[in-house]
């Protein structure tokens, strides 16, 4: 019989696949959200980190820019 | 309608119409009050003078443009930023719509508001047409048009007339015809460095929408497109092709020869800088594996296909994902596979 599993189906390129990999290998055994690695560019996920690994990646791209003080 | 047909309404001879004004004053009048308006309509508090709309239509045509939560100041909302960067003629129109859906709600007959307005966009600008001449509600319009700077309204010793601008007969012309383009102003360098000859309090408020604005002369205002500046825009809605084709319409006359009238390494950093806000895409989706046979996989992965809703599949191991709008359809079928 078919399995299905509910989730978020993650599409990006390569570096940032690396990075959610890194992210879901850093949080404890209960947090981890990655359901299948599909390939490397494609991740299934749990339905409902979308905010977590949005605000993890707009925290990575703040912490590579540099403001100049005014 | 046979015939070719004059205008119903001839202009009014010289010797009853005092001075009018030259079309530099005329284009002058309708410059103002059309900035004046936009800027009370973006409510930045910095308008001279306020037209006299009544608070109600001006929420009106603010309606798609502002949104007010409780106790705060009205923000711009995404189709307001965008308003504010489109074309000159664009932004007429869509007030002018406004103005027109609201007035069926007054009780005004619209056909007739819409043949007024055809009407007055081929009178001839610069010349005088009695006031007589206007039925009641036209007469209403006309004062609502003479705050949009449409028209400008003049009175004689014993008559009355007004006399269209660019702006009304430029309401019956192509929205892309270029000889009505107004002068730009920006001058944009490859080292993102902006320079804008405007004193224009409107010209500042839309270039702060997307540049760091760092002095403010008399006759120029200077500026800098940075990332940071850019992600505002990008987060208030404001996508870079539309910043891009403001730049490039608005470019000074002695960069609009040039070609590009606008650098592409700051044009293409741009549209960089808003792909790079969008790195990662995600679909609410289901896993699909276990199938009994290829026969079933192959079959659920056409349908999926079919529907528009096959995500990604791997043949080998028998597994896909599918768009969750079309789990209940893939149940279903493979329920049916199943018999």
């Amino acid at each position: 019989m078919v399995n299905a599993t509910k989730g978020l189906f993650v599409s990006c390129d390569i570096p940032m696949a690396q990075f959610i990999v890194n992210l879901n290998a850093s949080l404890p055994a209960a947090h981890k959200f990655i359901i299948h690695v599909l390939d490397s560019t494609h991740f299934f996920v749990q339905p409902d980190v979308a905010g977590m690994i949005r605000s993890a990646i707009s925290e990575f791209r703040d912490q590579n820019s540099y403001e100049k003080p005014t | 309608m046979i015939s070719g047909g004059i205008l119903p309404r001839e202009p009014m001879p010289q010797s009853v119409t005092a001075r009018l004004p030259t079309s530099e004053e005329l284009d002058a009048y309708a410059h103002e009050q059309w900035e004046c308006f936009l800027l009370q309509l973006i409510s930045s508090g910095q308008a001279e003078k306020s037209t006299s709309f009544s608070s109600s239509m001006m929420r009106i045509f603010q309606r798609g443009l502002l949104r007010q939560r409780d106790k705060e100041a009205p923000r711009l909302t995404e189709s307001g930023f965008q308003f504010l960067l489109m074309d000159t003629n664009a932004q007429l129109w869509y007030i002018i719509r406004e103005y027109i859906s609201n007035s069926e709600e007054q009780g005004v007959d619209q056909a007739d508001l819409i043949a007024f307005l055809l009407e007055l966009s081929f009178h001839t600008p610069g010349e005088a047409y009695s006031l007589d001449t206007l039925t009641d509600d036209q007469t209403t319009m006309i004062k609502d048009l003479a705050d949009l700077g449409l028209v400008k309204l003049q009175k004689g010793r014993k008559e009355s007339w007004f006399i269209p601008t660019k702006l009304a007969t430029n309401l019956s012309v192509s929205l892309t015809d270029s000889s009505s383009r107004k002068q730009g102003f920006v001058v944009v360098e490859t080292n993102f460095r902006m320079y804008a000859y405007s004193s224009s309090k409107l010209h500042c408020e839309i270039l702060r929408l997307f540049a760091r604005v760092e002095y403010q002369l008399p006759n120029l205002i200077v500026g800098a497109i940075t990332k940071e500046s850019l992600y505002n825009a990008f987060e208030n809605g404001i996508t870079a092709g539309q910043i891009v084709t403001f730049l490039q319409q608005n470019a000074h006359p002695r960069v609009a020869e040039k070609l590009p009238s606008v650098p592409e390494n700051v044009t293409d950093q741009i549209r960089l800088w808003e792909t790079d806000l969008n790195r990662v895409e995600m679909t609410p989706a289901h896993f699909y594996d276990e199938f009994p046979s290829r026969d079933v996989f192959e079959a659920a992965s056409d349908f999926a296909r079919m529907h528009n809703g096959l995500l990604w599949e791997d043949a080998k191991k028998m597994r896909m994902v599918v768009k969750a709008e079309i789990h209940m359809l893939m149940r279903e079928h493979l329920r049916g596979q199943n018999k």
